[in-house]
Formats: structure tokens, C-alpha cells, sequence
């Protein structure tokens, strides 16, 4: 049982393979020369990533938590430097250059807000009922979530709330309690997207309250909380400057921005589409090649599996992932250590989020929003981030206290 | 309720539970995504990949026109031109044969003469290249002449694949004139891509490399635009896409500059091609720039040229010895020569160690003993006993070395800075050097590895402008200008407006005002005597630059050097003295006396200034 898991790591190195062959695949139309383009990069990303990742594995467990405190405040500061003087890159002010190296804070903020997280809830568990046990989680969630927001990058800003709620979860909380935690917030998006939906909401979250016995001073406060922003957001919507609104609507849908964000959507559809059962072919496929899609090695590079690889190509990565994200998972059953569950708990979350929001988006679910592929996609800051988070995995399950 | 501390067995039941649910909502998920994948890969995967092959939207890039760079008068004087790019498509080739075939027509393809237009290698090379990068344009042949565009026109149809691409360059329709100060434009190098401040630039891109092309770049560049046309099979374009927005470029701004074009062709006429030196003529109660030379010229079109013969043409630029890259207006030191009295004479009557009346007990007789030094005066008969107006329009060495003595290095470095000596003054092209001007203790810092220790000797040389003292053109001309006005010294500047692509007005400069310079009116008196008799009074020096009806004052200079026999030719002026509007500053290297020399060009430069018609009875 302390040994490694097979499966899991071998699904790791053929996404990591798999990976690399596709930044080579979109990347390799260029005039430089071998050790400058991205592929090979990308290759240098993970070499030094799985070395972080070797240093993790033989860290004590119980150094995370000595520096999980240290780490999140640093991270915050970090944050707030970058959003007063961080390099502006395509309109977000997300990177820092320290030393020459330029890397985007919010990245390490996502592993110090998961170890800060996961150290205050192993001890101390927290319950809707009792709204005091959840101050302290919840500012500890809100301070990088705003600082991530105001970069702005709501994508990521996303990623901290979809930790949060699966730490809750691990740390006390029943799928209910999740559901009306969130409603508020499916109050505002349904409010401003149909009236029926809305009432539907509000008629569901109240039979739910009634039906699970929830005290009545919390069945009033949500109801109120659910109706109230749902007005509320109506108002902001008619108070609001037409720039502010459009804004808005373009992230919702992005074919109405002139750029052409709807564009890149039905290219990648089409892309992927046009693969087939068994795709085009390594190297081949017009739609990755005529460069329709400008972000093809980072945030497209799922189109570019599709097209060149098809269904079976796509199928097989999706499998892999889910190898990887159940192996991971399933860490939590062999130690009793809630620190240790609340970290894999976290760490699963970020890598399932990451993975379905982009794939959605290639396929034309959801906006593009810009969360880059787990060791698919190109970017170094990224890959850092998930190889570290792979040596959190491994080192919880070696290292946690056994059952 | 649940306690705080839970039981081994509890924990293990929760997270039983816990992770069944994570891994059933991962699964749903995924099956949700597998299914949309199936949709498009397997039911409409006909409906896509006729889409995909049908796909001849084509997302291009426009790219916006740079504005261009006017004189104060309007006249144009950088503009663009199209440039034809002769570039293969190696995706348009749809079998081996077609693409061979084509490679054999282009091989015999000649010009008038009979000459082939493509080499095998270079070609061979092109189309490998084409090979892996079937999708991007490969260049064949830059910025190709109009010859051999309508060669390539006539063939169209029997070379599919061949495209004839139209890109912007720049065009400088006065050729050299003033290329040192609009520098030029070139391709983005991978370094300044990787700047990020140039995050808006692609690979092929052109951005300003030196000049007021590389200050003002934020000006010039404007703001691409994107359009999606739709392409035929042979790959020609047919026209937009309905329904896919079409982004206009925005013309980058265009800049009026302070140059005036009449007197800057007149500068560039009087100063002697094969000549090195440097002119400027500026307006002291502004800063604005009328006109800059620099010399050797440099033709600023060579780095429109292709790149074979780009690196030709900047190999000969940049390994000649005579420099022609550098802007020596701005860029080359010169010890200041006697132009440097002004500044000594002016600290002398400021700290009342001169007066108009004061004399010294050595007569000029061709020279002076200092301990057991003896220092020469350019007039080897001697000027006699003199006062500082006279000494000034003479120029004798004799009286400077006396007053320099009396006045003490410390108070005339203090007024060489008061003037803008010893540092940048902030003109808005790149390059500008700040000279030096040196105090005993930096002195002897600066000449500790030689050994050299200041000695009150050393300020024989400062008070007649030679030593240590270095400056540029550009220096001399403000600090002459500044000290006549007597309002202080201000930038000096190119930039007078920036206009919008509609000539809508968008900034203008205000005059900046870098240093005070405020003298006595009693010393600019006495300064102003002395430079106007030193051209306008019998025996004066610059008698070779008096302008009819016009007072103009100026200090001529003839700098010992060691780069050769002859000395620097220097000469400052200014006029009207009474109401200053234009100072000129003329070095020329190495050609001798600065009033025989470089006093005359002023005069040109000057008497266009003050008789603008007579440019118009005698066009040259």
C-alpha cells in the first residue's frame, strides 16, 4: 500500500507524453530554431517540474503544514503587488518578472490557499448551521479570490471557489448544504437569464430547506439571500453604463465580441469535429495548421488532439484523466490524517475543474475563459503548478498516517 | 451535529462516501463531455469536415499605415510606399507534379536583361521550407520592382501557389537629408519581440530602430485592424465574409516636426559632403529645432532595401571609419574651443572678477609664461593689452588664460552647467551624449589612471575651451542661444505636434525650460558687444558670417585635436542679438581656422532664415 501506484503514474506520463506530441504538433510551424520553440520549452518545463515534484515527495508531511500560514500570506502579498505593478499581458496584469522569470502569482496562490485551507479545516470542522465555523474558511477564500478578480481573472478567481466547495464538503458539509450555500449565487445568473427559472429556484431551495429541517432563522435568511440578490442584480443590470453591461454579456457570449472570441469557438468545434472516429493523422489537419486558432498550443491544444487523433484520441485522454483524478482520490481512504484528506480533496478539485472547464469550453459548452489544459497545455507557470500538485498527491499518499 | 473528533472508523465511512461522490460527479461530468464529443465526431463529423475543408475563411491581419513626419510648414517629409513581397503558398499545390513544375517555371523566369530572378539553391531552400510550414507565406522575393511585379502578373495563372503580397515601407523622398534625425525603421528583432511592451507586434513586423522613428514608434504605429476574407480554391482572395466583422486599422498619428525643410536643405547644401561635423540651428527662446546635419550623410533608404542587399549596404554604413551612422549633432564630443570664452567671460563679469574696463598687466604677445609653462595665443603678433569686448572679438588666448587664473576653475564649470554643458539637454531622439565638464577633484579621478593631477595650470586650457572639457553640437548651439536671451536655456526639441490620421490636433509641445540661466543685464551687455563686434566691427573674427540688416553675433573656434593637424572648426551664433530668434552651431573635424571655415556656412544658414524669398528667386 505505500508503494506507488502504478496506474496512476502511468496515466500521468502518457498525458505528459501525449502533451508534449500536440505542442509539437501546433508549435512546430515556425521558423525558430529547435531549442527556442515551445515545444522544447515545454519539455524543459516538465523536466524541472518533476524535479519539484521528486523534492515534494521526500519533503515530511509535516512541513506543509508548518508553511502553509507563511505561504498564503506571501501569496497575498505577491497578489498584491502584481495588481499594482504586475506586467501587463493581453489586458490582465497576471504576471511578475522576478529574476528574469516571469510567473503569474495566482498560480502559487492556488497551492498556498489550498494548504492554508486544508490545515484550518482538519481542525476545525464546519457546519451551515453554525455560521461562526465558517467565518474564518470563508475569508480565507475571499482575500485571493478578490485579488485574483481584480487581475481580473475570473477563470482562476473560479478555481479557488470550486476548492472551496469540495473542502467544505470533506470538512462537514452535505451536498444540501452545498446547494444552499451556491444558491444565492444561481440566483443572480438565473434571475438575469429567465423569470421561470428563477421562480423554479426559489420554490426548489425552499421545499429543500423544509424538507431537510433546516432551523427556521436559516430558511430565512437564505430565502431572503436568494430572492434579495436576485433583485438586487436585476436593479445593478438596469443601473448599469451600456460598456459595463456589454462587458458582461461578451463574457457570457463571446460571439458578440468584435474580436472574435466566437470565432476561435466554431473553428475549435469544427476543428475537433472534422477529426472523426480516428483523426487526421500526427501533423495533419488544416484547421490547426491554417493557425484559425491563435491560442492553439495553450488553450486550444484539446482542438488540436481532436482534430489530429478523433474521438479515440479525445476518448483515451478523457480516460486518462479520469484514471488520474480517481487514483487521486481514492488517496483519501488509506489515512485516517484530515490534513492529508482535505490536501488531495483540494488538489483533485483544481485538476477536475481545470480539465472540464477547458474541454467544455473547446467544444462550444462554455466561454472562453483562458484555464489552460493539465499537462496538455503549454505555459510554464501552469505546468509548475500541476507537477507540484502531483507531488502533493504522492507525498500525501506515502507520507499520511495510515488507517 | 458532529463532534470535532471523529472516529477512525467514522472518518473512514465519510470518506467512503465522499469519494464515491467526487469520483461519480467526475465520471457524469466526463460522460456529459464524451457524449458533445461524439455529437461532433461521429454524427456531424461529415457536416465538420466538409466545413473544414471547405474552409476558405481566411483571418488576416491589416495592418495600419505609420504616419508620417512633416515639417513645421507641412511639408512631407518621411511618407510610405508600397512594397511588393513575390511569396509561395506551398498548401496551394495540390499534386508533386504541379508543384515541380512550377519550381522549373520560376527557375526560368528573367528579367529584361536576360537575367535569372531566382537562384536553384535559394529557391530549393524556399520551397523545403514551404514543405513543413505548408500554410505560411514563404518570401521569394523582397520588396521586388515594379519590373518584376508585372513579370510575376503575366504568369498568374500558370503558377498557382505564387502570390504577390503588398507590404508598407518607408520612404524618405529627400533621400539623405535628414536621416540622422528621422533614423529609420526594420524588422522586429526576437529580442525586442520579447520586450513587453511590444506585446502588440508580430513576427515581420517593422518598428522604429533609431530617430524620431524609434521615439515616437507609440505615435507612428497606429493600431492593426482584422478582416476574414474568403479565399478560392487557387487560393485568390474573393472578397469578405458576410457576417464576420471587419475591424479597420487605425492610421497611426503623424508628427509635425519643428524642422524647417528651407532651412534645413540649405544646411544641408552649405555643409561640404565629404566633409564630418555637425550642424544645428535652433530657436533659444523655445528649444524648437530648425535644422540638424550631421556629416558624413547617410541614406536613409538603404534599410528599406531587401536583405541581401540590407546587409550589404549596412556593412559599408557601419564599418566605415568615418562613421556615417552616427548623429554627430548629438553623439560627438568636441572640446568647445574658443566659443568657450563666452562661458568663461560671463563667469568672470557674474562673479565681478571682470569688469568692462578690466585689463591685465601681461600684454598678449603671441603668448604667456605660466610657471614654467609657456601657452600660445592663436595670433602669434600679439593683441596688445585688451579689454573683455575685445578680447572676446579677437579671441585672444592671452587675456583668457589671465581672467581664467582670477575667475578659478569652480565658478566657470558652474556656469558651463548653468548653460546645459556636462549633460544630456533631453532632445527627443536617442543617442545624446552629455560631454564633460570637469572640477579638480573629478579630474583627477577621471585622469587617475594616467597620473595626471590638477594643477592651476589645467585651467589655462578650461578657459579657452580646451582640456578636459568635451561637448556636442547640439550643446554649443543651446548654450550660445540661451546665453544671449537671457531667459534660460530650454530643450531643445523636435516634436511640435502629433496629429491624428484626420490631421486632427492631439499634443502639442510646451517649450521646457531646463535651466534658469539668468545673468546680469550688465553681463549680457558686455557678452552681446563682444560677439556682435566680433562680426560686425573691422578685425572681428566671424566677419564671414555678417547677414545684411541683420545683427548677428557669433564666437568662432579652432579646437586643437588629437585626431589630427588642423584644428576643429567652430563657430556660434546668434542673431537678432537684440531679440534673439535663431542660434546656429556649425563644427566641422579637422578643417581649420572656425572663422574661415564654418563662419561662412552659418551665414548661409542664417541669411536663408532672414531673407526667406531669396530661396525662392534661386532655387538651388
Amino acid at each position: 500500500m505505500k508503494r506507488l501506484d502504478w496506474l496512476f503514474m502511468s496515466s500521468l506520463l502518457a498525458l505528459i507524453g501525449i502533451g508534449i506530441t500536440l505542442v509539437y504538433s501546433a508549435t512546430s510551424n515556425t521558423d525558430l530554431i529547435w531549442y527556442k520553440t515551445e515545444w522544447f520549452k515545454q519539455i524543459m518545463h516538465f523536466a524541472a517540474g518533476s524535479l519539484i515534484a521528486v523534492v515534494i515527495v521526500l519533503l515530511p508531511s509535516k512541513f506543509w503544514k508548518n508553511i502553509a500560514w507563511v505561504s498564503y500570506i506571501v501569496a497575498i502579498v505577491v497578489l498584491f503587488v502584481v495588481i499594482n505593478s504586475g506586467h501587463v499581458s493581453k489586458g490582465a496584469g497576471r504576471w511578475l518578472d522576478i529574476a528574469g522569470f516571469r510567473f503569474q502569482p495566482s498560480e502559487f496562490a492556488k497551492i498556498a490557499y489550498l494548504l492554508v485551507s486544508s490545515l484550518w479545516l482538519s481542525k476545525h470542522r464546519v457546519s451551515i448551521v453554525q455560521p461562526k465555523t465558517l467565518i474564518v474558511p470563508f475569508l480565507l477564500f475571499i482575500v485571493p479570490f478578490l485579488l485574483v478578480l481584480k487581475q481580473p481573472n475570473l477563470s482562476t478567481a473560479l478555481v479557488f471557489t470550486a476548492m472551496t466547495l469540495v473542502h467544505f464538503y470533506w470538512a462537514g458539509f452535505r451536498l444540501v448544504d452545498l446547494f444552499l450555500l451556491i444558491s444565492p449565487v444561481m440566483s443572480i445568473i438565473l434571475s438575469s437569464v429567465s423569470t421561470l427559472y428563477w421562480n423554479l429556484l426559489i420554490i426548489s431551495v425552499f421545499f429543500i430547506s423544509i424538507k431537510f429541517k433546516y432551523p427556521l432563522w436559516l430558511i430565512v435568511l437564505i430565502m431572503t439571500l436568494v430572492i434579495g440578490s436576485g433583485y438586487i442584480s436585476q436593479i445593478a443590470w438596469n443601473s448599469m453604463e451600456d460598456h459595463q453591461r456589454s462587458r458582461i454579456l461578451t463574457f457570457v457570449d463571446p460571439t458578440r465580441d468584435p474580436k472574435g472570441e466566437g470565432y476561435q469557438v466554431i473553428q475549435s468545434q469544427v476543428a475537433i469535429g472534422s477529426g472523426g472516429m480516428f483523426g487526421k493523422g500526427f501533423g495533419e489537419g488544416s484547421q490547426t495548421n491554417l493557425a484559425f486558432l491563435p491560442e492553439e498550443h495553450t488553450d486550444f491544444i484539446f482542438s488540436v488532439l481532436g482534430e489530429q487523433f478523433g474521438f479515440v484520441g479525445t476518448l483515451v485522454v478523457l480516460i486518462l484523466f479520469f484514471i488520474l483524478l480517481w487514483r487521486s482520490i481514492m488517496i483519501c481512504r488509506l489515512h485516517t490524517d484530515s490534513f492529508v484528506n482535505l490536501v488531495v480533496a483540494g488538489a483533485c478539485a483544481i485538476l477536475f475543474f481545470h480539465t472540464s472547464v477547458n474541454v467544455a469550453m473547446t467544444i462550444g459548452f462554455m466561454p472562453v475563459t483562458g484555464l489552460p489544459l493539465p499537462f496538455l497545455s503549454y505555459g510554464g507557470s501552469f505546468v509548475l503548478t500541476c507537477m507540484i500538485l502531483i507531488g502533493l498527491l504522492l507525498n500525501m499518499r506515502l507520507k499520511g498516517k495510515d488507517i | 451535529m458532529r463532534s470535532n473528533s471523529q472516529q477512525p472508523e467514522e472518518i473512514r465511512q465519510e470518506m467512503n462516501l465522499k469519494t464515491i461522490v467526487f469520483v461519480c460527479g467526475v465520471a457524469i461530468l466526463f460522460l456529459i463531455l464524451i457524449l458533445r464529443l461524439l455529437q461532433l465526431q461521429y454524427f456531424e463529423y461529415e457536416n465538420n469536415l466538409k466545413r473544414a475543408e471547405e474552409n476558405r475563411i481566411r483571418k488576416i491581419d491589416v495592418k495600419a499605415n505609420r504616419g508620417y513626419i512633416l515639417d513645421r510648414n507641412g511639408v512631407v517629409l518621411v511618407r510610405n510606399r508600397p512594397s511588393y513581397q513575390i511569396s509561395l503558398l506551398h498548401s496551394q499545390f495540390k499534386t508533386r507534379e504541379i508543384r515541380d513544375s512550377v519550381f522549373d517555371r520560376l527557375l526560368r523566369i528573367t528579367d529584361n536583361e536576360g537575367k535569372r530572378l531566382l537562384d536553384s539553391a535559394s529557391l530549393a531552400f524556399s520551397f523545403e521550407r514551404g514543405r513543413w510550414q505548408r500554410f505560411r507565406f514563404q518570401r521569394l522575393i523582397e520588396d521586388a520592382s515594379p519590373e518584376i511585379v508585372a513579370l510575376f502578373e503575366e504568369r498568374g495563372e500558370e503558377l498557382p501557389g505564387i502570390e504577390i503580397l503588398v507590404e508598407s515601407r518607408r520612404d524618405y523622398p529627400f533621400g539623405s537629408q535628414g536621416a540622422h534625425i528621422f533614423g529609420y525603421t526594420g524588422e522586429i528583432s526576437e529580442k525586442e519581440l520579447e520586450q513587453p511592451e511590444n506585446s502588440r507586434y508580430v513576427m515581420g513586423d517593422r518598428i522604429g530602430k533609431k530617430g524620431l522613428e524609434f521615439s515616437y514608434e507609440k505615435e507612428f504605429r497606429g493600431e492593426n485592424g482584422l478582416r476574414y476574407i474568403e479565399v478560392n480554391a487557387l487560393g485568390r482572395e474573393m472578397g469578405p465574409v458576410a457576417g464576420m466583422p471587419f475591424i479597420k486599422p487605425i492610421s497611426g498619428n503623424s508628427i509635425v516636426t519643428t524642422l524647417d525643410w528651407r532651412i534645413q536643405q540649405v544646411a544641408e547644401l552649405a555643409m561640404p559632403e565629404d566633409a564630418k561635423g555637425a550642424l544645428v540651428a535652433l530657436n533659444p527662446q523655445n528649444g524648437e529645432i530648425y535644422a540638424m546635419v550631421s556629416r558624413p550623410p547617410l541614406d536613409p533608404n538603404i534599410f528599406s532595401l531587401e536583405k541581401k542587399e540590407l546587409h550589404k549596404a549596412w556593412a559599408s554604413v557601419a564599418l566605415d571609419t568615418a562613421k556615417p551612422l552616427t548623429n554627430r549633432a548629438i553623439s560627438g564630443l568636441y572640446p568647445p574651443g574658443s566659443v568657450f570664452k563666452v562661458i568663461t567671460a560671463a563667469a568672470g563679469l557674474e562673479s565681478n572678477v571682470l569688469m568692462e574696463r578690466t585689463k591685465y598687466k601681461a600684454p598678449c604677445t603671441g603668448g604667456f609664461r605660466f610657471g614654467n609653462r609657456y601657452a600660445k595665443c592663436w595670433f602669434a603678433g600679439g593683441h596688445r593689452t585688451l579689454s573683455v569686448i575685445d578680447a572676446l572679438k579677437v579671441s585672444c588666448n592671452v587675456f583668457f588664460y589671465q581672467a581664467g587664473l582670477d575667475i578659478g576653475n569652480r565658478r566657470i564649470g558652474d556656469m558651463a552647467k548653468k548653460f546645459g554643458l556636462g549633460a544630456t539637454l533631453g532632445v527627443d531622439i536617442p543617442g545624446e551624449r552629455f560631454g564633460s565638464v570637469i572640477d579638480s577633484a573629478s579630474y583627477e579621478k577621471w585622469f587617475a589612471r594616467r597620473g595626471w593631477k590638477w594643477t592651476q595650470g589645467e585651467i589655462l586650457n578650461v578657459s579657452v575651451g580646451q582640456g578636459a572639457l568635451t561637448v556636442t553640437p547640439l550643446q554649443q548651439t543651446a548654450m550660445i542661444g540661451a546665453l544671449a536671451t537671457g531667459n534660460g536655456l530650454y530643450r531643445p526639441h523636435f516634436l511640435k505636434e502629433v496629429k491624428g490620421p484626420e490631421g486632427e490636433l492631439i499634443k502639442r509641445t510646451e517649450p521646457v525650460k531646463i535651466s534658469d540661466g539668468n545673468i546680469s543685464e550688465y553681463t549680457k551687455k558686455i557678452l552681446l558687444k563682444g560677439l556682435d563686434e566680433a562680426v560686425n566691427a573691422p578685425g572681428g573674427t566671424a566677419r564671414r558670417s555678417i547677414v545684411p540688416g541683420v545683427r548677428v553675433g557669433g564666437k568662432t573656434g579652432s579646437a586643437e585635436n588629437p585626431h589630427g593637424d588642423k584644428t576643429h572648426a567652430w563657430f556660434a551664433a546668434v542673431a537678432p542679438l537684440d531679440a534673439p530668434e535663431i542660434a546656429v552651431g556649425v563644427v566641422l573635424e579637422n578643417a581649420g581656422g572656425g572663422g574661415a571655415m564654418a563662419a561662412p556656412i552659418a551665414q548661409k544658414v542664417l541669411y536663408a532664415y532672414f531673407y526667406p524669398d531669396s530661396l525662392k528667386r534661386k532655387p538651388k
